[in-house]
């Protein structure tokens, strides 16, 4: 039966191909945005409840002023702020297996905002005593077989330097473990190394207790009211959640394409099983003459468009694979977050498995439709 | 000769509904006996294939019943024909219905594999109906590469690979040359005499109907029998 499946596949090789190159786009488009979202996700963190963000009213791309960290220092129940820099350069290649978040930080004020890092005294104090030093995350630590003492190089993206590091101190996190995949190194470096330009991508604020978060919010965003660089304060959360919230809608866009694209290709797909069907009625009425059960005629048609979902669902994942690695190298110098844009295995199940269901469903009314179909029909001929 | 093997009792068939009502059969009855040959004529329209695919239990008679090897096939459902007819039914189609993807050995080898043999006893048995049609030499061609004598001895061999109860060909020389034509009758007329095989065949043809032990006329839905015959 696998032969007859197989020959009556290659039996019209150029529709069969059209047909599965369409499963194939489809497969492609769908595990593409899938992993799109999917680079999205990690913007969901264990946000701090007392933790602000300060960063630039017009966009996150735009630096703010180094003096604003002074004046922040200064507004009440305010009891730390921390400058960070995202510096996003490349750790060996580019591949995306290999990004990380690397932050410009202050040594001294670091851990006062973010008191939920965890380090020892000998390995903060290490950090902080020598330039070139940097921390690393525990579970990034692990990933690399970074040791005390090792140097690591970082090649500039965004800031046109690069950076030689050595890793001083290992930290963890209290509670979430996917902040231990990032590293902070001495923000005084990079500024150094560019000339002093004085800018900072976010400030950190620590406010003394929740209460107090609205009035600091608004006192901060009126503080640089009428100033060059206006700022937007908001909580962590809100910071987090303002990806989200983007991603949302972005979500339902990106589902409602995937979903009209599967439907599209399964009506071609369903199209095109009943024209061979069609074609080959008679032998199927020839078939069930010769003893094949309905349920095997069924059986018959539905693996050869289950064959051609499968075909058309791994040829998609594999050109899913490659073109994601693609843009993921031609985009990852302007948008960070396309980094980490890859295939996961969960995203290359889905997509075969759609193109599977989406391959049996569009044999099966038509193989059901010629599994019922009486034998003398098929025949077509009265004698 | 010994018992019936298909009997036909009182059987019509019409087709249509009440505004256009064809009525092809009307009390057909009708008896074939073990290892018979049977020439079933008619002109064209007559009902001769009809009554053949009640035999064969592929249509449903609207009157009567058909009883195959003392089973009456009206009382079977859909899911018990398909294996009924597997194991008593082997068809001749006039235009062969081989299947084109498959080749000569492929074709006579697909009823077989609805069967729990094992490969090699399928091979055996597909090889013996080649040797009997004498188309072992081209057992690796497909439909495409073969002469219509060819084509309709590779579906004879078809029909006959699983040993069935009863030999029913339609029309089987009606596409094919006077010679081919002639030694596919001569085939037809061997499974009977050699191997003893129950044969039903449907011809407008005398020529062919006189290889048959018994010949029978269908016009106008009435059944008869050839008072030479």
């Amino acid at each position: 039966m696998r032969k007859l499946v197989w020959r009556n596949l290659l039996r019209n090789k150029r529709r069969t191909i059209f047909t599965v190159a369409s499963v194939t786009i489809a497969v492609l488009l769908l595990c593409v945005l899938m992993a799109v979202l999917a680079t999205f996700e990690p913007a969901a963190t264990a946000a701090s409840e007392n933790r602000l963000v300060v960063r630039h009213a017009v966009s996150l791309q735009f630096d703010l002023p180094e003096a604003y960290w002074r004046r922040l220092k200064t507004l009440d129940h305010v009891e730390a702020v921390t400058p960070l820099t995202w510096f996003g350069g490349i750790y060996k290649d580019q591949r995306p297996e290999n990004f990380f978040p690397q932050f410009g930080a202050d040594p001294v004020t670091l851990l006062d905002v973010f008191t939920d890092i965890q380090i020892g005294e000998d390995e903060l104090a290490a950090w902080s005593a020598e330039r070139r030093a940097f921390l690393a995350g525990r579970s990034l630590a692990e990933k690399y077989g970074w040791e005390i003492g090792d140097e690591i190089f970082l090649r500039g993206e965004i800031y046109p330097v690069d950076l030689n590091l050595t890793l001083r101190g290992i930290y963890t996190h209290a509670d979430d473990e996917s902040q231990e995949r990032q590293l902070f190194f001495h923000r005084a470096y990079v500024e150094e190394a560019l000339g002093n330009p004085g800018s900072v991508g976010t400030y950190w604020l620590r406010v003394d207790v929740i209460d107090n978060i609205p009035a600091v919010i608004e006192t901060a965003e009126a503080m640089f009211e009428n100033s060059q660089a206006r700022v937007k304060a908001e909580t962590e959360q809100a910071f987090a959640l303002s990806f989200t919230e983007m991603i949302g809608n972005v979500k339902l866009l990106f589902g409602a394409i995937g979903l009209a694209v599967v439907v599209s290709v399964f009506f071609i797909t369903a199209n095109t099983m009943a024209m061979a069907m069609r074609e080959r009625s008679t032998e199927m009425a020839v078939l069930k003459t010769l003893g094949f059960r309905r349920g095997r005629v069924l059986g018959l048609v539905t693996a050869e468009s289950a064959a051609i979902g499968l075909l058309g669902g791994v040829a998609g994942v594999a050109l899913a694979a490659v073109v994601l690695r693609s843009v993921a190298n031609a985009l990852a110098g302007v948008f960070p977050l396309f980094r980490v844009l890859a295939l996961s295995p969960d995203v290359a199940a889905i997509g075969v498995g759609v193109a599977l269901v989406l391959g049996l469903l569009s044999g099966a009314l038509p193989g059901w439709v010629m599994a019922r179909r009486p034998v003398v029909d098929g025949l077509r001929r009265l004698g | 000769m010994s018992d019936p093997v298909v009997r036909i009792e009182g059987v019509g068939k019409v087709y249509g509904g009440d505004r256009l009502r064809v009525e092809v059969l009307s009390g057909i009855d009708l008896e074939v006996r073990e290892g018979e040959f049977v020439a079933l004529m008619g002109p064209s329209g007559s009902g001769k294939t009809t009554l053949l695919n009640l035999i064969a239990a592929i249509d449903r008679p609207t009157a009567g019943r058909v009883l195959v090897a003392g089973q009456d096939t009206s009382a079977l459902g859909e899911g018990d024909l398909a294996p009924w007819r597997h194991r008593h039914i082997g068809y001749i189609f006039q235009l062969y219905n081989l299947i084109p993807v498959l080749t000569a050995y492929e074709n006579v080898e697909l009823p077989l594999t609805l069967s729990r043999l094992k490969t090699a006893d399928r091979r055996a048995k597909v090889e013996t109906a080649l040797g009997v049609v004498d188309l072992l030499d081209r057992q690796d061609h497909f439909p495409r590469e073969l002469s219509g004598g060819q084509l309709q001895r590779v579906a004879i061999a078809r029909a006959i690979v699983t040993d069935p109860t009863v030999l029913l060909a339609d029309e089987p020389t009606g596409d094919l040359d006077a010679e081919s034509a002639e030694r596919v009758l001569r085939l037809i007329e061997r499974l009977n005499t050699e191997f003893e095989k129950t044969i039903i065949l449907v011809t407008h043809d005398p020529r062919a109907a006189e290889h048959a032990h018994r010949v029978l006329h269908l016009e106008k839905g009435k059944l008869w029998s050839d008072p030479e015959g």
